[in-house]
């Protein structure tokens, strides 16, 4: 429930900034912003959830995609894996991510990796790869250094150092989660190859922290909201203190369409339907777009004017282009005795060893591996999606499998750096629409061929660790095209070119003076499969650039 | 109930016992009335739930009520599929008399016969569709109407406890005993 003393502004007089969206970057934002002395109205177009409306109802959360917002039915949202293609509503969510206050910080499994040095330059350093829009950042990781340390003391990380990260200021605010029996054999798996384990940062407080309670090992983390806070989302950890300004407010469900241009070509309100669904608007001196790299690049394609034929802030053409989700590659091991791997977050140790590009391997790319229970977590998921791919999905033996192996499973998942791409991308559907009318979100996505071959890499590391930890079973899935993912990265990239980026080093349009765009659609690469750290990094940066122009008057 | 499975009896497909088991499927809520299921379709349903989720020397889907589940969820939140349900159990059950001459309904079969025909049946998205039923009823939170007693949730060793504290498993307690981790 939105708080019913939270300050009002009127709708008719320009605030200093509207936010769209409040989730890992706008919730930062709407924070920093605020507490700087702006005025600040925040747009979210999904309910305002406590701690207390979260749950362990699984049919809820995994099946009716209670979070996101409903499915497919609702969002309309379509798919093709190619551009002469027409798209179609597939049944699962091709772009997921959580519509309420905190956005997608709400029910991720909280994995805070930093990038290291090479995601912001390894394109000057590996050189070019035809047919891709592999570039560098405009920023490098000493530039970013500050702000993620900022993160890990404002937000909350709890975690300890590793041999392969890039150097830090400031040691970590808390220790690691206590390690788990995955963590364990991974790490014992690890040992055995000559490959290094190290703590898993993460979002997950392991002591009591800035006034929020640690974690209490309920194991509800991946795709579930925490219902004691202990998870460093921004509605945990940014939006009470937002509020607090008396300088922010938080207009819940209300679904953004379109941002109008006055006759300067820039921005002058926001449109958007509010919680009955009328259409109106909120005037504004300066807009940030905080949507996530699905939304924030739909928003801009739906804002085009006489000014801004092909979208707004889209002279590039770049807006909605370069999509990149992050590859996967995973595998099961069942081991003799109970690791009970359901208790606690999903993942406590991680292993880094080919985090960097290796010309050895034949084809571009880097990745991380973690362990994890993913599928014995939560038993409807395990029975359904869990067991042996060659093994019996019904009767007796099946019955007794699940009771079995619930316990003694675990996974191996590696995630990998996905390539730019041009036929990666986000458009909007000219066929369908969603539940308040905006055309659908059109996904059109193939990964590149070096992404799924790093999958491969990964995948048959998985399968050398479980042997190494000495599985019983183990079986790998297939690596295949993506059809949907949950990191969107990269739709409005930032650079210093405004021929073939979006927006500039400090987030701020190339084409519209009074347009920040700051989410996971500023990435220029997508790192190594853990994105939200440098979401949240970015956005303390760009807030601390952006209040700065606005004292400046320069917005 | 388990003694009883694959006995030479039930293998007669004698109408008698096919009512009887009809009762059965009812006999946990006797004053209960299916809701949106007839009780045709909710006898086939459940019996091939049975199948998926087999009464052994712990409770099956029967006993936890699937069927409850099912017949809750197509007023509700199944409700978009329930037409897709009803067609595709038809289609179903249109095979079962070339495959069994005599019987006309899955529930009319013996439990060995009905693993027969779920073999033949097993890649089908109707089959798809009511094994997630069968799971998601068995192992969903008991307020959907199945999970009774929380059958589901005590075959994998779980007992709705919402909070934990290390050691968790085998491995990490042992780990704890061991030398310290020198990251």
């Amino acid at each position: 429930m939105t708080p019913e003393n939270q300050v009002r502004f009127d709708k008719n007089t320009a605030v200093d900034f509207v936010i769209v969206g409040s989730g890992s970057a706008g919730g930062i934002l709407a924070k920093e912003l605020s507490t700087a002395g702006f005025d600040v109205v925040v747009l979210e177009q999904g309910p305002f959830r406590t701690a207390a409306d979260f749950t362990h109802d699984e049919i809820a959360v995994t099946f009716l995609h209670e979070l996101l917002g409903g499915g497919p039915e609702v969002h309309k949202h379509t798919f093709r894996d190619d551009e002469s293609k027409v798209a179609e509503v597939p049944q699962r969510p091709v772009v997921e991510y959580v519509q309420g206050v905190g956005g997608s910080s709400v029910h991720f499994t909280a994995n805070f990796w930093r990038f290291h040095d090479v995601d912001f330059k390894e394109r000057s350093l590996l050189g070019p790869i035809t047919g891709t829009n592999f570039a560098d950042w405009p920023i490098d990781y000493a530039e970013l250094e500050p702000y993620y340390t900022k993160v890990d003391w404002d937000i909350g990380v709890s975690g300890a150092p590793g041999p392969f990260d890039p150097p830090r200021s400031k040691p970590y605010p808390m220790p690691p989660i206590p390690v788990k029996s995955s963590g364990v054999l991974l790490e014992k798996g690890a040992k055995k190859l000559g490959l290094h384990a190290q703590p898993a940062p993460l979002a997950i407080l392991s002591q009591p922290f800035n006034g929020r309670a640690p974690c209490i090992n309920c194991g509800y983390c991946m795709g579930y909201g925490c219902e004691v806070g202990a998870k460093s989302s921004t509605l945990a950890a940014m939006i009470p203190q937002a509020l607090a300004t008396g300088r922010c407010e938080i207009r819940a469900e209300c679904a953004v369409f379109r941002l109008e241009t006055g006759a300067d070509g820039t921005i002058s309100e926001v449109l958007y339907y509010d919680p009955e669904g009328k259409e109106t608007s909120q005037k504004a001196r300066a807009v940030v777009l905080a949507a996530n790299g699905a939304e924030t690049p739909r928003l801009l394609l739906s804002s085009a004017s006489a000014k801004h034929p092909d979208g707004l802030a889209n002279s590039s053409g770049f807006v909605g282009r370069n999509l990149m989700f992050n590859g996967h590659a995973l595998a099961n091991g069942v081991f003799e005795h109970q690791l009970n791997d359901y208790k606690g977050v999903q993942v406590t140790r991680i292993i880094h060893d080919f985090y960097e590009s290796d010309p050895a391997r034949g084809f571009y790319g880097g990745g991380g591996i973690d362990a994890r229970p993913l599928f014995c977590a939560t038993p409807i998921l395990f029975a359904l999606a869990g067991t042996p791919m060659d093994g019996p999905g019904w009767g007796a033996e099946y019955k007794d499998m699940l009771a079995h192996n619930f316990s003694r499973q675990m996974s191996i998942l590696g995630s990998t750096t996905s390539l730019a791409l041009d036929s990666n991308n986000i458009t909007l559907d000219p066929t369908h629409k969603d539940q308040w009318g905006r055309p659908s979100i059109r996904l059109t996505y193939r990964d590149h061929p070096d992404d799924l071959a790093m999958c491969g890499f990964l995948r048959d590391k998985a399968m050398e660790i479980f042997d190494a930890a000495g599985a019983t079973t183990s079986w790998a899935y297939p690596v295949g095209p993506s059809n949907g993912g949950a990191h969107l990265l990269g739709t409005c990239r930032m650079g210093d070119d405004p021929a073939t980026s979006v927006v500039d080093r400090y987030h701020r349009s190339h084409d519209v003076s009074n347009l920040f765009i700051c989410d996971g659609s500023s990435f220029v690469t997508s790192g190594r499969g853990q994105p939200t750290m440098t979401i949240m990094a970015l956005a303390f940066r760009a807030a601390e650039h952006i209040a700065r122009a606005a004292r400046a008057n320069e917005v | 109930m388990a003694a009883l499975v694959g006995s030479p009896l039930l293998r007669a497909r004698l109408p008698g016992l096919v009512a009887l088991s009809a009762s059965a499927c009812t006999a946990r809520d006797k004053a209960a009335q299916f809701e949106v299921l007839t009780a045709p379709e909710a006898r086939e349903l459940e019996a091939i739930a049975a199948r998926i989720l087999p009464t052994t020397d712990t409770p099956g889907a029967r006993e936890a009520g699937v069927i409850w589940f099912m017949d809750m969820s197509f007023g509700s939140i199944m409700k978009d599929n329930l037409e897709f349900a009803r067609s595709a159990l038809a289609d179903f059950q249109s095979g079962i008399p070339a495959a069994f001459p005599g019987a006309t309904l899955f529930s009319d079969l013996d439990e060995d016969d009905q693993d027969r025909y779920l073999k033949t049946q097993d890649q089908t998205g109707f089959f798809g569709f009511v094994r997630f039923l069968t799971l998601a009823g068995f192992f969903g939170m008991s307020s959907y109407g199945g999970n009774r007693g929380n059958v589901g949730w005590k075959l994998l060793g779980l007992d709705g406890q919402h909070a934990w504290q290390p050691p968790f498993g085998y491995y990490d307690a042992e780990y704890q005993k061991g030398e310290p981790h020198d990251a």
